[in-house]
Formats: structure tokens, C-alpha cells, sequence
């Protein structure tokens, strides 16, 4: 068993996951995106959030904006779509079904 | 003194030493590569293009006006490697391969004499197609179902047209790398082939 591999597959699920439930507070940059997933020590390196903000743009889970910035240049704001929403939903119900399970079969 | 260079990286100008230009080219290029097969690269390396002109906004001050070596391997550092950016589909990656790996026995139109069928198993096998063909008139005159083989398999094993095909026929897996290879032979091949004629002609 790859156990490296083990962890990055569950911590791609649960990104995906966190990804849009930050989205579901209010749209957002991807450096904002970023800041708060390293400070809850889910993002290693940054270059993992683009391919998976890409992904979910492209399966219709997110859309973007331009919007102009104090400081620099134009920032890329990403919101969630509806379809965004009801996954998110979906996802939410699962990831509390899973805790429950996963807690009582550890603890058993 | 060093030479600088000065690049657009999303619509910001920098300027770069030459040493570091090359770092962060080869590190694009490496990022690029490695979606090449997706139809997701121009956003993913767009979107992280722009992050690192971010980085690099944050690093440049009145006394600093010039990004060197050390900015842009710390964040290389901070951006990660493409095999870690894209660790996250290794599984999908790997089953992608192993399915398109099989080897499959095609007719051969680069090295043919009638349908190229002797090629082609020549290829399936791994020995010469001189030695298949052999055997193919040895039996044709031998016993006289040589022939009635050949056409037979003529006309049911398809011929190898596209490069994935070809390179089904090697046996060698099929992915973006592979390809890569695969066409810059052929136009080695046809450069060759080129220079050839020339030369005979001269």
C-alpha cells in the first residue's frame, strides 16, 4: 500500500470539499483561497488549488469574475454556481454521515 | 554585474537576471508539460502564471528592483513541483496508462512490401519482418495456404494510420510524452529522407 498516495487521495476529497464551502461565505481570489488553506495545514504547495479550481470550473461547480484591485492587477474571483451549491450540499450531508460513521467504527 | 532580462509574466512587467529567467522558464515548461494532455492547461498555467507575478510583486521594493536566482527558486519552493501539483490524479493517471498500454497487432504501412502484414507481425513479435516474410513463402510454396493466410489477414488486421496506433503496434503505452517521441522520429525521419534526395540529386 502507497500510503503517500492513501493521504493525497483523501486530502483531495476533503479539499475539493473545503474549496467550495469557503466559496459558499462569499466569492473569493484564489490567494484568499489560499491563505486559508495553508493556515488549516491543508495545502502543502500552492500550485495544487489551480488544477482543482480549473476542474470545478469546468464541471460547472464554480464561475469567475475579473475585478479590479488597489493593489495590482485585475484578481480572478471565483463564486459558486447553483449546481456549485447543491454539490455542496450533497457533499455536506455525506462528509457528516461519514464523521459519524468513521467515528463509531474507530471507537468501537 | 549580471544582464537582466525583461518579461510579461500576466501583464506584469519584471525585470530578471538571466540565471533566474532560465530557472523559471524551465520550471513553466516543466508545469506545462505536465497537463499538456488535458485540455485544462492554458487555465491551470495562466491562473499559477499569475500567482507567481504575485509573488514576485511582493518581493520587488525600491531596493530591490531585480528578481534573482533565489526569488524564484523559493517560490518554485512554495508553488511545488508539477509531480506534486498533479500528485492528486496519479490513481486516474495510472489507470489511464495501464489501459492504453495493451498491444495489438496492426498492419504496418511504413515497412511493407504488399499490405504490410508481415511488418505488423514483425513488430507484434519483436523479429524482423524479413524472417516473417520468409516463413509466409515458405509455406505459400511448402503447402499453398501461405498465400490464402496472407489475404485473409490482409483483410481483417486494420492497418496502424494514426500515432496511436503505431505506437499500440510497438507495444509502447500511449500518452502525451509517447507521442511527443513518436513525432518528432517521423520528422526526423522525413528531414532525413529530405536531405537524401537533395544530395543524390546534387
Amino acid at each position: 500500500m502507497d500510503l503517500e498516495n492513501v493521504k493525497a487521495q483523501m486530502r483531495k476529497g476533503v479539499l475539493e470539499f473545503c474549496i467550495l464551502s469557503l466559496l459558499s461565505k462569499g466569492d473569493a481570489y484564489a490567494t484568499d483561497l489560499l491563505n486559508k488553506l495553508k493556515e488549516s495545514e491543508l495545502i502543502v504547495v500552492e500550485g495544487t488549488l489551480y488544477p482543482l479550481l480549473t476542474r470545478q470550473k469546468n464541471a460547472g461547480l464554480l464561475s469567475y469574475r475579473w475585478e479590479e484591485s488597489t493593489q495590482g492587477p485585475p484578481r480572478k474571483y471565483y463564486a459558486l454556481t447553483e449546481k456549485g451549491r447543491e454539490v455542496l450540499k450533497e457533499l455536506q450531508a455525506s462528509w457528516k454521515g461519514l464523521i459519524d460513521s468513521v467515528a463509531s467504527l474507530v471507537n468501537q | 554585474m549580471k544582464k537582466t532580462l525583461t518579461i510579461n509574466l500576466a501583464n506584469q512587467v519584471f525585470h530578471i537576471d538571466e540565471d533566474a529567467f532560465h530557472r523559471l522558464r524551465e520550471y513553466l515548461d516543466r508545469i506545462e508539460g505536465h497537463f499538456a494532455d488535458t485540455n485544462e492547461r492554458s487555465d491551470i498555467v495562466s491562473d499559477i502564471e499569475m500567482r507567481i507575478s504575485e509573488l514576485f510583486n511582493q518581493r520587488i521594493t525600491q531596493q530591490k528592483q531585480v528578481i534573482v536566482i533565489q526569488d524564484v527558486e523559493e517560490i518554485i519552493r512554495t508553488m511545488g513541483d508539477p509531480a506534486e501539483i498533479g500528485g492528486e490524479e496519479q490513481a486516474e493517471t495510472k489507470d489511464y496508462t495501464r489501459v492504453s498500454k495493451t498491444k495489438r497487432l496492426y498492419r504496418d504501412p511504413d515497412n511493407r512490401v504488399l499490405g504490410g502484414v508481415c511488418g505488423g507481425i514483425g513488430q507484434y513479435f519483436k523479429i524482423d519482418p524479413l524472417i516473417v516474410r520468409i516463413i509466409f513463402l515458405v509455406v505459400f510454396f511448402g503447402f499453398g495456404i501461405g498465400l490464402l493466410i496472407y489475404i485473409i489477414l490482409w483483410i481483417v488486421v486494420p492497418e496502424a494510420r494514426t500515432t496511436a496506433q503505431k505506437l499500440e503496434m510497438r507495444g509502447d503505452p500511449v500518452n502525451a510524452s509517447n507521442i511527443g517521441n513518436f513525432v518528432k522520429d517521423e520528422f526526423e525521419n522525413v528531414k532525413r529522407n529530405f536531405q537524401g534526395k537533395k544530395k543524390s540529386q546534387g
